[in-house]
């Protein structure tokens, strides 16, 4: 026993050593994504002139969804503990904010029509179903709709197992009122043309490779005068606040990722990621470029800026 | 060259900007260019919609719901309108101030003959049609739910100010072209009357609101009746002011 235990032991330091060449098994540890990310290569055949930002590095396309796919197969665990962390529990209001805003559901005493479904609504990136919830916890107890649907979509399949772990803990469990599906955002196949009333994507689009894309595949799956809703780290607009949050982003949050999850570079890609998202006036743009009408200046500021909520409304063919 | 990339960047920005988001309100008034619409078109149609509900569901997000579907809108649309119900109330406001220079017409003071009208008369006419609008249109009951709102800390500068663009629309339409300081007290007294007669008028139980009338009528005298005390004490201050001043010079005080 004892023997083995200092075998294993030695073997362990062999491997660190020659970590550059020789591959292991995934676990979760101490920069274990960055060392996934030097060991992927870019598929071949790919043309590799294409390029996109991963944090501060600069990637091929081909690479990034690898690199993002890392680095939330190693947080996803420590996901909620480190949000509440991170923010200092402020992550919870905008959620309950974003959801108590939208507003889902409808209410039956109210809408006049007896066919009436409920609202179908697709949470995008949402892999731990925290947005979900609330917009199934506020359709049923505030709007009492029992048919208010949710398809949970995320590309990485361990954030997804997650979110059905905790879906156990809430009555929708086994329902037809949850789903989940894996699913990148820019090649939503499987969703059908003009099929959802609300598309949500909650801390999400700032990882997506072609923003674009997946704003113009939004359209697509929306219904005519469905909403896209975006709930995302932005730019603060106060210079005083931003010098204290940059410092705070910047200096705490990787350590806080080092401390807690065993995973720095995961969480400098997160506030690196954060910095390089476009700003409110941009982001308001380009969901205007994809066909959006977008209500009043197109966003709404959380927390000084720190997140925004952006929502766009497809618009009625003629009547618009 | 960096400035240059700059202003560049600067320029095409400002320019997207007024590409996408075309000016909604314009801050004075041109008599020969119509202003520019006030709501968008998919905003107008679940609004104007909305505005139907009103009566039967007050100034509430299930009239914004209602109105969005009946304009062929989903009820997740309404999330057009970030401030909710208050955007309904501001879309009747805004509409009823514009559709007052179709609705109030007077007599070209050219054509003459006729007894001409005094700009007091015309403000009363116009405001009196603004009132009777929200019997018209039948929003007049439900008119305290949309004073609570805005009455609302966060949206009670938005009300104001739009209440003084109903006050500086009256006095535009009835021809007053004062270019001194009463400018602003005509527009803060006759904000302030407005307002209190809109509030009178939503406990109002008289036959075609002749109670409302009345009330009106009184204030914009109390309005009057104060405007000529003030006029009266400025004038004495101004005389005593003067003859002072002229019997210390000739005292030989040099001022």
């Amino acid at each position: 026993m004892n023997v083995s235990t200092t075998k294993l032991l030695g073997r362990r330091q062999l491997l660190l050593s020659t970590r550059a060449t020789i591959r292991r098994e995934p676990y979760r540890c101490f920069s274990c994504s960055i060392r996934h990310a030097q060991q992927t290569t870019p598929p071949p055949g790919e043309p590799g002139n294409r390029t996109t930002h991963f944090g501060f590095e600069t990637v091929a396309e081909a690479m990034k969804e690898k690199k993002v796919a890392t680095v939330f197969s190693s947080v996803a665990s420590s996901y909620d503990t480190m949000n509440d962390l991170m923010s200092l529990g402020i992550h919870r209001l905008w959620k309950d904010h974003f959801v108590r805003n939208l507003n889902p559901g409808s209410n039956p005493l109210t809408s006049r029509s007896p066919t009436a479904s409920g609202w179908n609504i697709l949470d995008i990136a949402g892999g731990t179903g925290d947005i979900a919830f609330r917009m199934l916890d506020h359709a049923s107890t505030l709007n009492h709709d029992a048919h208010t649907r949710v398809t949970v979509a995320d590309i990485n399949p361990d954030m997804l197992a997650e979110g059905r772990k905790r879906a156990l803990n809430t009555p929708y469990a086994r329902t037809p009122r949850l789903d989940f599906v894996e699913a990148n955002a820019e090649h939503l196949d499987m969703i059908p043309d003009a099929s959802i009333d609300l598309y949500t994507v909650a801390f999400g689009i700032r990882n997506f490779t072609d923003k674009d894309a997946a704003l113009r595949e939004a359209f697509r799956v929306l219904k005519p005068g469905g909403v896209f809703a975006c709930l995302e780290f932005s730019k603060v607009n106060s210079s005083l606040f931003d010098a204290v949050y940059k410092r705070w982003s910047f200096g705490a949050i990787p350590l806080i990722g080092q401390l807690v999850a065993g995973d720095r570079d995961s969480y400098q890609y997160l506030v690196e990621s954060i910095e390089k998202f476009p700003s409110q006036t941009e982001f308001r743009d380009m969901i205007q470029r994809a066909g959006f009408l977008v209500p009043g200046q197109g966003w709404e500021d959380l927390t000084g800026g720190i997140a925004a909520i952006h929502k766009g409304v497809k618009p009625v063919e003629g009547k618009s | 060259m960096a400035t240059s990339t700059r202003l560049a960047r600067t320029l095409t920005r400002s320019s997207l900007r007024s590409l996408s988001k075309p000016p909604t309100t314009r801050r004075y008034h041109a008599a020969d260019s119509p202003p520019p619409p006030p709501f968008s078109p998919a905003e107008s149609a679940i609004l104007s919609a909305a505005l139907a509900h009103v009566p039967a569901n007050g100034f509430t997000s299930t009239s914004l719901r209602l109105g969005a579907r009946d304009a062929g809108y989903l009820d997740a649309s309404t999330n057009l309108f970030p401030r909710g119900a208050f955007d309904l109330v501001n879309y009747y406001l805004v509409t009823q101030r514009l559709a007052l220079k179709d609705s109030v017409q007077f007599p070209a003071e050219s054509a003459g003959g006729g007894a001409r009208i005094g700009v007091g008369k015309k403000v009363r006419t116009l405001a009196l049609a603004r009132l009777r609008a929200n019997a018209e249109v039948g929003v007049v009951g439900r008119w305290g739910e949309a004073l609570a709102l805005m009455a609302q800390p966060t949206l009670l500068p938005a009300s104001l100010a739009e209440l003084a663009r109903l006050a500086d629309e009256m006095w535009f339409l009835a021809g007053d072209t004062a270019v001194d300081a009463s400018w602003y007290t005509k527009r803060a007294s006759l904000a302030t009357i407005y307002s209190a007669t809109e509030v009178f008028m939503t406990q109002d139980q008289s036959t075609g609101f002749k109670d409302t009338e009345r009330f009106l009528d009184a204030r914009l005298e109390d309005g009057m009746r104060v405007g000529g005390f003030l006029g009266g004490v400025g004038e004495w201050v101004g005389y005593t002011g003067h003859s002072l001043v002229n019997v210390l010079r000739s005292k030989g005080v040099r001022i």
